[in-house]
């Protein structure tokens, strides 16, 4: 910073805007930014080569080549039919001529002479390359020496006829000096079909790797022998983008005007530029120190996206990246005066390129840079319609020439997300930046499409970027029309297509054009938009204008379009869809406009449509919303029932739901009213006005809640007659000072509720016995864990259930993901460990903070993100911060992971506290991975939890659009120890009991002559206190909390696994033993005595698994079908 | 299967067979481990009393009942007490029973400390009787033990003692283990049966029938009613009543009515709010104020880059963090 004396006065009066000053940026997390600068700095440490080792030997060879294309004798002017057709026969060399080759007849010459210059450009020379790079090249540029050249030679293909036939013959040359150290093989520069290059990868540092392969600071590079044109030999002006150039082919055709050849220009501007853009970045190297790490920096973060240079990576890589970095830094948007300072750090240049990424959307309006005597911008955005269109005066050029308006609009929308990563200073703004990887499909859009297509078929076009590309953009014309245009609602946010690459091809052949690797699409949805079943179009009107909109809409819809009548009598354009989810939805309308307008799409394999399997696996349906719906009605029409009680001795303050039913995130939407079992009502807490009546004491309070409940129950029966049945129903407490009951309201309609009471009084007295220090400690501890339980069923549950379901309604799909999140919990087994509130809550923080991406707008990329995120997440050093409100303090953020760090020194060996889950309602973070004391999940179930997440984050990486969801969701039950089978039948037979049926009798009853006639015909069940199938897992885990730890899913899993707890299994004998102990077997003991001779092994005991077992067989007797053990 | 030794520690060692069930068609043994019960504070039955640990989970005094006969014939058993109901027992006694803690929590010392001292004997069965009438309806039918507990089993007379002991050194020497008694050789109806039909019965057990319970309730409301009476009673006395040193003890309820809950609050809310304004108030008044204010947030950032430098360090440590991922 300069000192500014003037200012610096000034500054000594007004204090408040220095403080203000400090102040901003204390708040906006100065200390996140600067983490930020110092996690960039390190990656840039950690990625950065080291040129001198890694590229050993690569200048040497540079050198070699170039003596050696110097010493190719040149030849006089021959014609190229002829010239071709010798290099093949005597080199066996096919020179690889663009699309369409020259013609037989044509009477080009060709020539060879020594180039015209050398140079080496790029990232080798700059030593911008990293590490983790895909593949690392040297461009080494040839330039065509003017001899050979004809100015006119722009037209129609000569000048890459010319090239392709320069680049045959250096190769052909190159073989015969290089033939044992090298493999030579053509590839296309950046996929560009008009510009063939000879790719020189030595042999040898592939040996050097074998020998040593550790050794990684040896690459495997490869040289790109690039023929360009000299700088200024075609005038440039003749090469706008709006000049047809190539007319010969057309001229055949017809007499309409040429079109213009935008791509094949700007390819030729760009082959005389290699050398004046090397001057650019150098000269810009030399002014801003930090211009090589911004380029790296820039070059990860293009790369995490899957962005490259390639025509099928987006066509914007590093060399875009850098350029305009450096045009920025040069003079900025035509108005001459540099956009960015060159002393700004490297961080700040990426956040700078980042932003200016973010607002300008070059392929709706094209970006012109410095004030050359190009075209102006209106003319630009004349030629738009080919694609983006960011433009350097300076040199003419369209340096977006390579990307598509769906790369365009991609990379658009990623710097728009990062751009919103870097303004959040709560998150961890680094790792999304740059270390996440964010190209999966599967991950990353909502439908992800592959098209199969007949090259021959679509006409390869005038503008020479190939079949794939052309048909890649009709496609995306359509699909836009049909999807995001603002007219049809919106109903995707972005639509991306990626075309094939094209590989490699020796020297002897031509390249593979014919490939069938088919045109992949992905959609983005809009959430609230995609689920339309109705689309309105234009409205069907006398004028002129509308019926011209008319015709313009039938013209592109087709016989789906029909005429309907809405309200206000207002007659539209209509379309109606069949299906009903999002997904298929957007499968109906790509493939019905794809087929209209495409003809592709007939055959059923023609387009392959991934995405939906994981939605369909569960069965979640659009319906199921509204089963939540009317579940909150029920829930709507209990409050008013019991708020309309006029006896009650207090008022009713709050009726709040707390059970995931209410809050759309069951994994089964509610339903009402089973034949099968009794109802299960859905869980609510009341609470009343403040009230000093309640007496002072826990025990008093609880039985006072009793008495309270039996009143709301009979108020309630007596005021709906025959509508309404309570019961009042006992909790499984232990201690008297717990709450001890419940009522239970069974509507005739089927639904039921649960109603427990909040007593303000209740906490107050346990907060007391808490501190009091005369208490004795195992009081207080229980006082301690009273009070957790108290605060988790009538403070937070409620809480928590208002925000989840405010979410729910915020995100359409938060609600399917957290069903698909439990539903991968019960299939592995997991949910008996882990608290619903949990798994919600985790679904939601990668809503909530959903970077590299925007929030999940489907299910599935959902339910793999949260995978994705539950791999990763790192719970014993990290709290997981769910900032629900988006307003939580950085003071409070802070101070939860200090709690971490300390609950982790007190607690190294994580007994007590596990899993840190802290949301800004409820800051302690162990309210919901924590139940009755005790961790919730345990350390192996929440090991068991990342271990399992980061083997399905590996298959979606490893099978991406392919992978087959179900395998997902397959538990590996062969890592149990021990299998309990439970009857299903049993199980079945216990969700039903009746008030006045002995439960001795209960089996004999069941005999009775009519089945429809016994004694209980007419009477309703029993509500479930509890489902049985968890109230024997809970006994079992209660009996065996030591020695077996049980995995389950959901109540309706009928295996348990369980695995034996290592630490258990020998010990010496004592009184109070954990579990069931057997004395260990002599021959054991003989070999341990062998081993350890001092102990006294003779009271050694070992677990009796056996009679373990045979205690569980008898504790479930009927309902245990079969215990199976592990290599039994 | 290998022989077991007879004794562990002090302890004999009884092996029981466990019949084997369908779902868990084996042979299993369950090992016992017995000794005369000797605890720390004698009671007048130790002599003919044993103590057992590693009870198999379905433990009841009908099961022991019937393995005891088994080894020593019938009539030699009296009962036994498992673990979890001794410890109940040993923590009502210490002034945790039902009926002592239905009163109000401030009445509690002032109770201990001046209430009537109650004559013991005529007081045990009228104690017994409201405890009864006070307590809510168990919901289990029969309950599980702690895996691997104890309990200590009550035998006829001296004698019963030395047999059963001797009565397991025999069953080592012939193999001939006594058998876990199954549901056929328990007596009809004294034990209720485990699984579906224990679950069933939980259930409707949960949903105890509505006069009884109000009973319950009505009852603890008449007993807690009685307790508040005397404590504000004793409370009164204590009002007038110096004692001995001459000190007058202040309790509750004077000549004013206690301050309610809410208007405390509103009162501290008040002070609170008070102390704020003029923290408020004084805050960045002097120039002093100030500059320590900005030192100290230069000192905070400071502070945090420290943080950030120890965080990154941490990181490193741990490495491939700052690697992308591939």
């Amino acid at each position: 910073m300069e000192p500014a004396p003037a200012k610096r006065r000034k500054l000594g009066h007004g204090p408040e805007g220095a403080e203000a000053a400090l102040e901003s940026a204390a708040s906006t997390g100065i200390s996140r930014s600067r983490a930020f600068v110092l996690e960039a700095e390190e990656l840039l440490d950690s990625v950065r080569l080291d040129h001198a080792t890694a590229l050993d030997g690569a200048d040497a060879l540079l050198h070699r080549i170039k003596e050696a294309i110097e010493a190719i004798k040149p030849h006089e002017p021959r014609p190229i039919a002829e010239a071709a057709a010798k290099l093949e026969k005597k080199h066996k060399i096919k020179v690889p001529f663009p699309d369409p080759p020259p013609p037989e007849n044509s009477n080009y010459k060709v020539a060879f002479e020594k180039p015209a210059q050398f140079n080496v450009v790029g990232s080798y020379v700059s030593k911008t390359m990293v590490r983790t790079q895909k593949d690392h090249a040297i461009d080494m540029v040839v330039v065509l020496p003017e001899g050979i050249l004809q100015e006119k030679d722009y037209l129609d293909l000569r000048y890459f006829y010319k090239r392709a036939y320069y680049l045959a013959v250096v190769a052909s040359a190159l073989r015969k000096v290089f033939d044992s150290e090298s493999t030579l093989s053509f590839e296309r520069l950046n996929g560009n079909p008009l510009c063939p290059v000879l790719a020189f990868r030595p042999k040898a540092s592939k040996d050097k790797d074998s020998e040593n392969p550790e050794d990684k600071r040896v690459l495997d590079y490869r040289i790109r022998i690039i023929p360009c044109a000299p700088d200024g030999f075609f005038p440039k002006n003749k090469l706008h983008l709006g000049a047809p150039l190539v007319r010969k082919s057309q001229a055949e055709h017809s007499d309409t005007p040429p079109h213009p050849t935008p791509f094949y220009n700007s390819t030729l501007v760009a082959e005389s530029c290699f050398l004046p853009y090397l001057k650019v970045l150098r000269k810009a190297e030399k002014k801003c120190a930090a211009f090589k790490n911004a380029c790296m920096l820039g070059r990860i973060w293009l790369q995490q996206r899957g962005f490259g240079g390639d025509i099928s990576q987006g066509g914007f890589g590093h060399f875009e990246w850098a350029v305009l970095l450096a045009l920025l830094l040069q003079g900025g948007e035509s108005k001459g005066h540099a956009a960015l300072s060159a002393s700004l750090s490297s961080t700040q240049l990426f956040k700078a390129l980042i932003q200016f990424l973010s607002v300008t959307n070059f392929a709706e309006e094209p970006c012109v840079f410095g004030p050359g005597n190009g075209p102006g911008k209106s003319e630009l955005a004349s030629h738009l319609e080919s694609g983006p269109i960011l433009y350097d005066s300076a040199q003419q050029l369209n340096i977006a020439f390579k990307m598509g308006p769906w790369s365009a609009a991609l990379l658009h929308q990623h710097a728009k997300w990062t751009r919103s990563l870097l303004a959040d200073s709560a998150a961890d703004q680094f790792n999304p930046t740059f270390i996440l990887k964010s190209d999966f499909p599967s991950v990353s859009f909502d439908l992800f499409a592959r098209l199969k297509f007949d090259r021959a078929s679509v006409e390869a076009g005038a503008d020479f970027r190939g079949p794939a590309w052309r048909l890649g953009s009709e496609v995306y014309r359509i699909l836009k029309r049909a999807l995001a245009d603002k007219e049809m609602g919106e109903r995707a946010r972005l639509i991306h297509l990626q075309a094939p690459a094209c590989p490699p091809w020796p020297l002897a052949e031509a390249p593979d054009t014919q490939g069938t690797s088919p045109l992949e699409i992905g959609v983005l949805f809009d959430p609230a938009n995609m689920a339309r079943t109705v689309d309105r179009g234009p409205s069907a009107g006398p004028s002129a204008q509308e019926k011209e909109k008319c015709e313009e809409f039938r013209r592109f819809w087709g016989d789906k379009a029909e005429l309907r009548r809405f309200e206000r009598d207002t007659i539209r354009e209509t379309l109606i869809w069949t299906s009903t989810t999002p997904f298929d939805l957007c499968e109906e309308i790509v493939r019905y406009v794809i087929r209209r307008h495409l003809r592709i799409g007939h055959l059923h394999d023609e387009i392959t449509v991934y995405g939906n399997s994981l939605p369909d696996l569960l069965s979640l349906k659009p319906a199921d919303t509204a089963l939540f719906n009317v579940a909150k009605k029920a829930f709507g029409a209990f409050e008013r029932d019991v708020r309309d009680l006029d006896d009650l001795p207090l008022r009713v303050r709050q009726i709040a739901p707390i059970c995931p039913e209410l809050r759309y995130a069951s994994v089964k939407p509610p339903t009402f009213g089973s034949e099968k079992s009794g109802p299960r009502p859905l869980e609510c807490v009341i609470s009343f006005e403040a009230s000093g009546k309640w007496p002072e004491s826990l025990v008093a309070i609880q039985r006072t809640k009793i008495a309270f409940l039996s009143m709301i129950g009979s108020l309630l029966e007596s005021s709906k007659p025959g509508e309404a049945k309570t019961h009042i129903g006992l909790e499984n407490s232990k201690f008297e000072t717990e709450n001890l009951a419940f009522l239970d309201v069974v509507y005739e309609s089927g639904t039921s509720f649960r109603l427990r009471i909040q007593s303000d009084l209740e906490e107050s007295l346990l907060e007391r016995q808490v501190k009091d220090k005369t208490l004795e400690q195992y009081l207080r501890q229980r006082a301690t864990t009273q009070l957790a339980t108290f605060r988790r069923l009538f403070t937070n549950l409620p809480l928590h259930n208002q925000y989840i379901s405010t979410c729910a309604t915020r995100f359409p799909a938060l609600s399917p993901t957290i069903r698909l999140v439990k539903h991968w919990f019960n299939a592995h087994k997991l949910s008996c460990h882990f608290t619903e509130e949990f798994i919600e809550l985790a679904v939601l923080h990668v809503f909530l903070s959903p970077y590299p991406w925007d929030a999940p707008s489907s299910a599935s990329t959902g339910f793999m993100r949260t995978l994705l995120f539950l791999s990763r997440w790192d719970w014993r050093s990290e709290p997981l911060i769910v900032d629900t409100g988006g307003d939580m303090p950085a003071a409070d953020r802070a101070s939860v992971g200090t709690r971490l760090e300390a609950w982790r020194k007190i607690d190294p060996n994580m007994n007590h506290t596990v899993l840190f889950v802290a949301t800004a309602q409820e800051p302690s973070g162990v309210a919901w991975t924590t139940l009755r004391g005790e961790p919730k999940p345990c350390k192996v179930a929440a090991a068991r939890m990342t271990s399992l997440a980061k083997s399905a984050s590996r298959l979606i990486r490893e099978q991406g659009v392919e992978l087959d969801c179900r395998r997902l969701f397959v538990p590996s039950l062969k890592d149990y120890d021990v299998l309990i089978r439970l009857n299903s039948k049993a199980v079945k037979s216990t969700l039903k009991t009746f008030a006045t049926a002995d439960p001795d009798e209960a089996e004999s009853t069941t005999q009775a002559k009519f089945k429809n006639l016994d004694e209980r015909t007419g009477l309703a069940p029993l509500p479930l206190a509890q489902h049985p199938a968890d109230l024997f897992l809970e006994h079992l885990s209660a009996a065996y909390g030591g020695p077996l730890v049980f995995f389950r899913g959901a109540v309706d899993d009928h295996t348990i696994g369980a695995i034996w707890n290592p630490q258990m299994q020998r010990r010496s004998f004592r009184i109070n033993l954990p579990t069931s102990y057997k004395p260990a077997a002599e021959k054991k003991r003989a070999e341990d005595g062998e081993e350890q001779e001092s102990d006294d092994e003779a009271d050694v005991v070992e677990v009796n698994r056996e009679a373990i077992l045979a205690e569980i067989a008898r504790i479930g007797a009927a309902l245990v079908d079969k215990i199976e053990v592990k290599g039994a | 299967m290998a022989s077991s030794p007879a004794t562990i520690g002090d302890f004999s060692v009884l092996p029981v067979s466990i019949p084997p069930l369908p779902s868990f068609p084996k042979n299993a043994v369950h090992y016992l481990y017995v000794r005369r019960h000797t605890p720390k504070i004698p009671t007048p039955t130790d002599s003919r009393s044993l103590f057992v640990t590693n009870v198999p989970v379905d433990s009841t005094e009908a099961h022991l009942r019937a393995l005891f006969a088994s080894l020593v014939g019938a009539g030699r058993f009296e009962s036994a007490t498992f673990e979890d109901e001794s410890k109940e027992a040993h923590s009502q006694s210490q002034s945790q029973s039902l009926i002592d803690v239905a009163q109000p929590a401030h009445a509690a010392r002032l109770l201990q400390a001046h209430g009537r001292k109650r004559k013991r004997e005529d007081d045990e069965a009228e104690r017994a009787r409201e405890e009864a009438a006070v307590r809510l309806p168990s919901t289990w039918t029969r309950p599980l033990r702690r895996s691997g507990s104890t309990a200590v089993v009550l035998l006829a007379d001296e004698k019963s003692v030395q047999q059963v002991l001797k009565a397991i050194g025999k069953a080592h020497k012939t193999k001939k283990y006594p058998a876990w008694p199954g549901s056929d050789d328990l007596p009809e109806g004294k034990v209720p049966p485990l699984g579906p039909a224990w679950l069933k019965a939980h259930n409707r057990l949960s949903y105890p029938d509505r006069q009884a319970l109000q009973a319950s309730v009505d009852a603890f409301s008449a007993l807690f009613a009685r307790r508040e009476q005397e404590a504000a009673e004793i409370a009164k006395r204590l009002r007038n009543e110096p004692d001995e040193d001459g000190f007058v003890t202040v309790t509750r309820g004077g000549r004013s009515a206690p301050a309610s809950r809410t208007e405390a609050e509103e009162a501290k809310r008040r002070m609170l709010e008070k102390q704020e304004k003029k923290k408020e108030e004084l805050t960045n008044f002097y120039r002093f104020q100030l500059r320590e204010r900005k030192k100290a947030e230069q000192a905070e950032l400071l502070k945090r880059f420290d943080e950030d430098r120890r965080k990154l360090e941490a990181m490193r440590e741990k490495k491939g963090k700052f690697v992308p991922e591939a």
